[in-house]
């Protein structure tokens, strides 16, 4: 495997926790790998299973979904109702095969800044140990 | 000209065949499942499988055909097109029916106003040799389809299986390319002998049951008929029937795109799904199992007989054994019949 | 049992009660049975019950949504209705459930594999299975060869039903896990992968899977979507695995493991270990089972404060 091999990440951030505080990691000059690719969501109840699958078939190398706390979600259950999706989702995918890590899950609030670069960070490092995917990709 | 191949010999004139052709025959995928592929060793072939699920029809008209696929970069266009063959083709161990839906399927796409290019040039560059049934299966129907087990029409070479050897009768100029094959021997008089008994045989087990030209006749009458509103109570509308009917020829083409490259696609499709037929507008012409079913068998019995002189069904018996409710088309022509 | 249904449906008909019973009817092959629709106490003659009745009938309710509808259903096909009452899909009728307490279904393949030849009748006789093709007649034990997800089934007697045919049986498993499931299990992620990758290869995308499936009733189906295009309609290898992996998922907490997908695929493609480890799953997860209590939630509708998170950073 090629040492110098960057993964790409694409990250689901709900938009009132972990977006805003992806926002703070930056805004106060936190470093985090540049790895990840940022889709903002009004809320991680918004992430439809098939969104995480795609991403997978286009050949991304790992995905985060991270949203607002439990207690915390904006639109009050979303995040329950994610927690449960991720949940089953996580499980199916390893069942199959799909590498655990992959696909990853996290609750970072507004206020936690330095919280989302250390996501940042241990997702990537565990993504690039896996390597390229092979499992569901879409080859053109 | 009547030859021989010794059973012993089949692994090795296979693998004759692959120096000049790409060969394609049946191969079984898991116990049980079997359908035509490209064979890239001979010991890929399962020889004695009666009938795969996917039909011969695959061959020349394959689920999935990329069309052609284009690329821009920069200032470079590229535009590579799948018309041609790239290596001629053999086909091994299509059975009659099989080889009599692809004459079916010749009438629409080698028609006399309009010629599909990749069907017209894997009929022309493939030599099909057909393998006779010898033991055919009771849902069989050919001989009522205007076939049989010993139908040799289509074929460019035919095999019978005599035992521990098959008769190899060459039919056809393409066939007569073949006939100089080093593992081909004189056939013996007995072997012409004990083929013409099988051939008795399978014929005799096989005899017409179902009248089609009455069905053709009836369902000119039926069209409103409420026949229909009992005859597709039992089917789910999958589509299994039509993927593996040996005359179904229905197609979808897609454009795949990625930014600046991409490929045009021809994947099969089938009149039993719902969005078939529906319209941009919101009306569907066919919008419940009813009327689709009602247009699958009418299509087959009464629309393609008027248009092309024969009817679309080869009596191969797929659809009846794969159906996951059981619908049994034999049943449902006899019930058109008597009404 | 098959009198018993067969008088039932009369006197419901006769009494005009409802407009359709759906049930089995004799099939027109060896092993098979087949679904039938009822509409007059003659044609309650027809009605079958026996040991190849394994089509799951509430897979038709939607196609006759606007009659009264009875139903003959077996442990799984009665908590599929259940689970389709909890989705709501009844609001003109309430299906009348004709209850059979279900002796489990002979997996036709696997009679078809043991023997030399064309099956050209079968017959029950007991707890045998007589198979007779043109040079051979075999005497099956019927208990090795029912379906897997049949040896697993802890609901044989449906519940609840209108009227119940036979008496309740004892709700105990052959196996306790799904032999499918359990040896998946063992495998390393890499030969999982390659099973199930080598699985859906062979799929044809006729849908026999899904219209056979009671749950799957949606009237755009995401492999229908333009907007966005999910899949393409081809045979991309990962288009085939994407399927399948959506159309499990799309089952979690609905599905009452009838079995009735693998056994509708004209490719034999296994697909029970798929959709019974998700079953496992949204049970130790979620702690519900579809179409077991009528009232409770669907699961992925619904949430509890304490849901397990330990997999959440």
């Amino acid at each position: 495997m090629d040492n110098n091999w960057e993964p790409k990440i694409l990250a689901f951030l709900c938009n009132w926790c972990s977006y805003a505080g992806a926002d703070l990691a930056g805004t106060s000059r936190v470093q985090y790998p540049p790895n990840i690719r940022v889709v903002r969501v009004p809320c991680s109840g918004r992430i439809n299973p098939l969104f995480i699958l795609k991403a997978l078939q286009s050949g991304i190398d790992g995905v985060l979904v991270s949203g607002c706390h439990p207690g915390d979600c904006h639109y009050l259950s979303g995040n329950y109702v994610a927690r449960r999706k991720s949940a089953a989702l996580k499980r199916f995918l390893e069942y199959l095969g799909i590498e655990e890590g992959r696909v990853q899950f996290s609750w970072v609030s507004a206020a936690e800044g330095l919280k989302f670069s250390q996501v940042v960070q241990e997702v990537t490092e565990d993504v690039k140990k896996l390597g390229p995917p092979k499992r569901l990709v879409k080859r053109k | 000209m009547k030859l021989k191949l010794d059973k012993k010999d089949l692994r090795p004139f296979w693998e004759s065949l692959m120096a000049d052709y790409d060969l394609y025959g049946p191969v079984e995928l898991t116990e049980g499942v079997s359908v035509f592929k490209k064979i890239d060793r001979p010991e890929e072939i399962s020889p004695n499988v009666l009938n795969t699920q996917k039909p011969a029809k695959d061959v020349f008209f394959p689920q999935s055909e990329v069309m052609f696929r284009y690329e821009e970069a920069g200032k470079r266009k590229e535009v590579t097109s799948f018309e041609e063959l790239k290596r001629k083709r053999v086909l091994w161990g299509a059975r009659p029916c099989d080889i009599q839906g692809i004459s079916v399927i010749d009438h629409v796409f080698l028609g006399k106003d309009y010629t599909d290019v990749y069907f017209q040039r894997k009929r022309e560059g493939t030599t099909i040799i057909g393998v006779a049934c010898d033991h055919p299966r009771s849902t069989c129907f050919c001989s009522s389809a205007g076939g049989g087990p010993f139908l040799r029409d289509g074929s460019d070479l035919f095999f019978v299986d005599l035992g521990k050897a098959y008769l190899v009768e060459v039919l056809t100029e393409k066939g007569k390319a073949i006939q100089g094959n080093r593992f081909f021997q004189k056939a013996k008089k007995e072997d012409l002998a004990f083929a013409k008994e099988v051939e008795k045989k399978a014929s005799k087990e096989l005899k017409p049951t179902l009248s089609l030209e009455e069905t053709e006749k009836k369902l000119d009458q039926l069209v409103e008929s409420a026949l229909w509103d009992r005859i597709h109570e039992k089917c789910l509308g999958c589509g299994a029937c039509t993927l593996l009917c040996p005359t179904c020829h229905c197609f979808d083409i897609a454009d795949e795109s990625l930014n600046r490259c991409g490929q045009r696609v021809r994947n099969w499709d089938t009149c039993l799904s719902e969005i078939y037929s529906q319209e941009t507008s919101g009306h569907n012409p066919r919008p419940t199992v009813r009327e689709r079913t009602r247009q699958r068998l009418m299509h087959k019995f009464s629309y393609f007989p008027k248009n092309f002189g024969r009817i679309a069904c080869v009596g191969c018996g797929r659809c009846i054994l794969y159906c996951p409710a059981n619908f049994d088309i034999r049943q449902v022509i006899e019930k058109i019949n008597a009404n | 049992m098959q009198q018993k249904i067969r008088d039932i449906a009369k006197a419901l008909l006769l009494k005009k009660e409802l407009d359709l019973i759906i049930g089995f009817g004799e099939g027109s092959l060896p092993l098979r049975a087949t679904p039938i629709f009822v509409r007059t106490p003659e044609e309650a003659d027809q009605l079958v019950w026996n040991s190849f009745c394994e089509n799951n009938l509430a897979t038709y309710l939607s196609k006759f949504s606007q009659l009264r509808v009875g139903l003959v259903v077996k442990g799984c096909d009665g908590r599929s209705v259940t689970a389709l009452h909890l989705e709501k899909r009844f609001r003109n009728h309430p299906v009348f459930r004709i209850g059979v307490a279900c002796q489990r279904m002979v997996d036709r393949r696997k009679v078809r594999k043991a023997v030399k030849g064309e099956i050209l009748a079968a017959y029950e006789q007991g707890d045998r299975i007589l198979v007779r093709g043109k040079d051979f007649e075999v005497s099956l034990n019927r208990g090795d060869f029912l379906y897997p997800s049949c040896r697993v089934c802890t609901r044989r007697t449906p519940s609840p039903v209108d009227v119940l045919i036979g008496d309740r049986v004892e709700e105990i498993p052959l196996i306790e896990t799904h032999p499918e499931v359990a040896a998946f299990e063992t495998m390393s992620p890499e030969e999982r992968w390659r099973f199930f990758e080598r699985e859906t290869s062979r799929c044809i995308r006729c849908y026999a899977c899904r219209e056979a499936c009671p749950m799957c009733y949606c009237r755009e189906c995401f492999v229908d979507n333009s907007h966005p295009k999910w899949i393409e309609k081809g045979l991309a290898p990962s288009d085939l695995q994407f399927y399948h992996i959506v159309r499990a998922f799309h089952q979690a907490g609905r599905c009452s493991g009838c079995g009735a997908c693998e056994r509708a695929c004209p490719m034999e493609i296994r697909l029970t270990y798929l959709t019974q480890r998700l079953n496992r799953d949204v049970k130790e997860l979620f702690g519900f089972e579809a179409g077991i209590v009528p009232d409770a939630p669907p699961p992925l509708s619904t949430f509890d404060t304490e849901d397990k998170q330990e997999f959440i950073k």
